[in-house]
């Protein structure tokens, strides 16, 4: 792990996105004290630390932030829309501030969007809440004077940092400046850990501290204060009565506990540490690649050893194949998290959609815990964002169409995540108008993407709405209004070697699926052979093979369909597709493939079998070419390119069109 | 010495300082009969041809790519580069794997030569401007010539030629 400074960023990164799922459940149960609870110590924690690591500015707004969560907690106010609002645009602001880095003055923008939001904090605690009606017997004393039975008055704390805690930025002073703030605090510094000078340590830390503290306040207050000293022995016991227990409940923390079990303050020492590591992205690459190196020099020794055979070679080569295989699969699986991590950030930005548009709406998100490689949940975002924000836009109808049509008010946006087979499916579903394919067909005519007497299947009508500046059409309204964005959803998806498809019924709404790999690094290829060169098709994208039929080789009227069972099927021809010379081979292949949502066949000149292969990417010279998705070395060491199919396909029908 | 005082004020530091002049370790190799010389660290391999794998619908000057030691390298042709005629390869062609930065990455890239000649000391601040042999080299390519004994080396500017237009 880096810097304390790099730790501190990353936990603080933990702590709003915390935060902003605490805020959305409060805004959802007002009432729920454990939220507004985590909401406090989230904040906390966040003032705490960021004072520590040189971000003052976080720290001096989230001290006003967290005063309103402390009138919260102390029932002196209570959840509004408003506060929430306020919440969530604080928070927004937090992040901003942490992004500045430590030791930074916020620039002058910047902190007028502070001072605003600190004037709307402060007009929200102005105003506390009394004599409600439910309220009435519950007229709230002023804090000085709230002495809950059960909150003990005097503590006894003992605290022994971890000898490398100075190492890592620790400050005890603004720790005893923080027990200070709780009460009146007696400190004795005890030197009994230090050890013989020739064992001592320069910058270890051997001193350690007992204290009392006369203060009003429950435990989780002291313990919010040695918060960050999670590898410290503290001891924290009320005065009060002997008898008091004196185990810590290890489960209070500032994190969600399912997620981050120990992590939080105040475990001894003695108990378990935490079973999670967290590793530098850039490491978890650099294994991947040299895993794939790995198994590409496994198929080598595999093809040496089957041209020696020897069997005791062969044995060994078998042997190192299950553990290449295993280590592979192990590899794999910690590249690996739950979509869950990018679906949690969506509910915000529908909160955030539905109030923008006035439309209300809610999101159901399902299968959260399907788990796809890290690249590419990096990339999900961005065009989860815009599938979204069209759907809520374009795809939900305004109130007066939904009463009309008996729907409810509250439009539902369902985003679902699934595994099936090698990829993973990402669904988003609105129950919205529906696409209008006539709507479509017009405009993509009109844009000359058609011609006019062309029978383009409804699939294939609706995949044009992912065409770069397609929908700027008015009318359009269904599909979309910026122009921008769908085409940037399919690029991503391009670039990730997947695919969309979208279903849509009229009046009942639309759908569209990601088809996404699994993983970025391997791929399973079918590969075939053309002109005597080799290439990899990605193997989600091949449906069947079948047997071109000699009739076809002969054919001169240019008509390139198949018929399969009871389908038309146009083909294309890879050896003219890339301008080769036209292939002698009596008996070709075709590999039916789906792009973009249509069946195309591919022929080739043999199809040589299936493969597990690691692509690699290929370098500038040859990037632009939107019909190659890498290259792949294989086993006995010759090159073979990995088709991108619905480039492919994409590029030969703009050609036909063009022609 | 020819001089380009104008374009080249190193040129008069050198007439300063006639002692010192500055000199570069240059790779040369054979195209085309004609001799050129590349900054040796850029060079990072010297290898027998090997097969190579086309890229459909590549750019002409990047057509092939070849397996260096498990990387995929893409093969430039340098003859096409030039505007040189396409020749067969040779008992003595060689390939040059070559490290340069494209737009900021770093990248690996090969090209073949007729035959890799020698590693020479070159003296590289009076460079003359490339004659014209009959051939009309394309702009930008070169640094310029240097003269060894009775021979011309030509200087590659590795940054320049093999940087493609990338489209």
């Amino acid at each position: 792990m880096g810097s304390p400074e790099s730790t501190f960023i990353q936990e603080a990164k933990d702590h709003l996105q915390i935060l902003e799922e605490v805020l959305l459940e409060l805004e959802n149960t007002p009432d729920n004290s454990e939220h507004v609870d985590a909401a406090f110590r989230a904040l906390h924690t966040l003032k705490g630390s960021g004072s520590m690591f040189g971000f003052g500015e976080l720290a001096g707004f989230t001290h006003h932030f967290e005063d309103a969560f402390d009138q919260l907690r102390e029932g002196r106010a209570k959840v509004s829309p408003e506060l929430i609002a306020v919440s969530l645009d604080s928070r927004d602001h937090l992040a901003s501030l942490l992004d500045l880095g430590p030791d930074t003055e916020a620039p002058d923008a910047l902190r007028a969007v502070g001072d605003v939001l600190l004037a709307r904090l402060a007009k929200l605690k102005g105003t506390p809440i009394k004599g409600t009606a439910e309220g009435a017997h519950e007229v709230p004393a002023p804090v000085s004077e709230v002495a809950d039975q059960n909150v003990p008055s005097r503590w006894f704390i003992s605290f022994s940092p971890e000898p490398a805690a100075l190492k890592n930025g620790f400050r005890p002073d603004l720790l005893w400046d923080e027990l200070a703030q709780l009460g009146d605090l007696q400190l004795t510094c005890f030197d009994d850990r230090i050890p013989a000078l020739e064992d001592l340590e320069t910058g270890e830390c051997y001193l350690r501290w007992e204290m009392e503290l006369n203060a009003n306040v429950p435990r989780d207050r002291i313990e919010d204060v040695f918060i960050f000293c999670m590898d410290a022995e503290i001891t924290i016991k009320t005065l009060d009565e002997e008898a008091a227990v004196e185990d810590l409940n290890p489960a209070q923390g500032v994190d969600d506990p399912t997620k981050t079990p120990d992590k939080a303050a105040t475990t001894p020492a003695t108990a378990t540490k935490s079973e999670s590591v967290r590793v530098d992205a850039r490491r978890l690459d650099d294994l991947m690649d040299q895993l794939g190196e790995l198994v590409i020099a496994q198929a080598r020794l595999k093809s040496i050893s089957d041209t020696l055979d020897d069997p005791r070679l062969e044995t060994t080569v078998e042997e190192i194949d299950t553990l290449v295989t295993g280590l592979r699969d192990t590899t794999l699986s910690i590249r690996m998290l739950p979509v869950s991590m990018v679906f949690s950030k969506f509910r915000r930005v529908i909160r955030d959609l539905s109030v923008e548009l006035d439309k209300p709406a809610q999101l159901i998100t399902e299968g959260g815990e399907t788990e796809v490689d890290k690249n590419i949940i990096d990339c999900l975002t961005e065009p989860l964002v815009h599938m979204i924000r069209n759907s809520v836009d374009h795809g939900v109808e305004d109130a007066a169409t939904r009463k009309a049509a008996g729907k409810p008010d509250m439009a539902t946006i369902h985003l679902s995540a699934s595994q099936s087979g090698g990829e993973v499916l990402i669904s988003i579903k609105d129950d919205g108008g529906g696409l209008n394919a006539d709507a479509i067909r017009v405009r993509a005519i009109e844009r000359g993407m058609i011609s006019e007497d062309q029978e383009v299947s409804t699939e294939a009508l609706y995949q044009l709405i992912f065409e770069p500046g397609f929908s700027t059409a008015q009318n359009l309204s269904s599909v979309s209004g910026r122009g921008v964005g769908m085409d940037a959803v399919r690029r991503v998806v391009d670039d990730l070697r997947g695919s969309i498809d979208v279903k849509s019924t009229p009046g009942q709404g639309t759908e569209v699926i990601l088809r996404l790999p699994l993983t970025l690094a391997i791929i399973d290829g079918l590969l075939v052979d053309v002109d005597g060169d080799k290439f990899v098709l990605p193997l989600s994208s091949v449906e069947e093979c079948v047997d071109l039929p000699e009739s076809e080789n002969q054919r001169e009227d240019g008509r390139t369909i198949l018929r399969i069972r009871d389908q038309l099927v146009p083909y294309l021809s890879l050896d003219n597709l890339f301008g080769y010379t036209p292939s002698a081979v009596e008996r070709r292949r075709v590999a039916i493939v789906k792009a973009d949502g249509q069946r195309v066949g591919l022929v080739v000149d043999d199809v040589l079998g299936q493969l597990q292969t690691v692509i690699k990417p290929l370098s500038p010279f040859h990037r632009s070419v939107e019909e190659l998705a890498g290259a792949t070395i294989l086993g006995d060491g010759s090159i073979a390119l990995v088709l991108d199919v619905n480039a492919l396909v994409r590029r030969a029908s703009s050609t036909l069109i063009a022609a | 010495m020819t001089l380009q005082t104008e374009s080249r004020p190193t040129a008069q530091i050198h007439q300063l300082n006639p002692q010192s002049s500055k000199t570069e370790t240059l790779l040369t190799f054979r195209l085309a009969e004609q001799l050129f010389g590349v900054a040796v660290e850029r060079v990072t391999e010297i290898i027998d041809p090997q097969r190579t794998a086309r890229v459909p619908n590549a750019n002409p000057l990047a057509p092939t790519l070849i397996n260096v030691r498990g990387s995929v390298v893409p093969v430039l042709d340098l003859r096409n580069r030039l505007g040189m005629k396409p020749a067969e390869q040779s008992p003595t062609s060689r390939m040059l794997v070559i490290d340069i930065t494209l737009n900021g990455e770093p990248c690996k890239l090969a090209v073949m030569a007729d035959a890799v000649e020698d590693v020479i000391e070159a003296v590289v601040d009076d460079l003359e401007t490339v004659p014209e042999l009959g051939i009309r080299w394309p702009a930008g390519c070169f640094r310029g010539v240097s003269k060894r004994q009775d021979q011309l080396v030509i200087l590659l500017d590795a940054d320049t030629v093999f940087a493609l237009p990338v489209h």
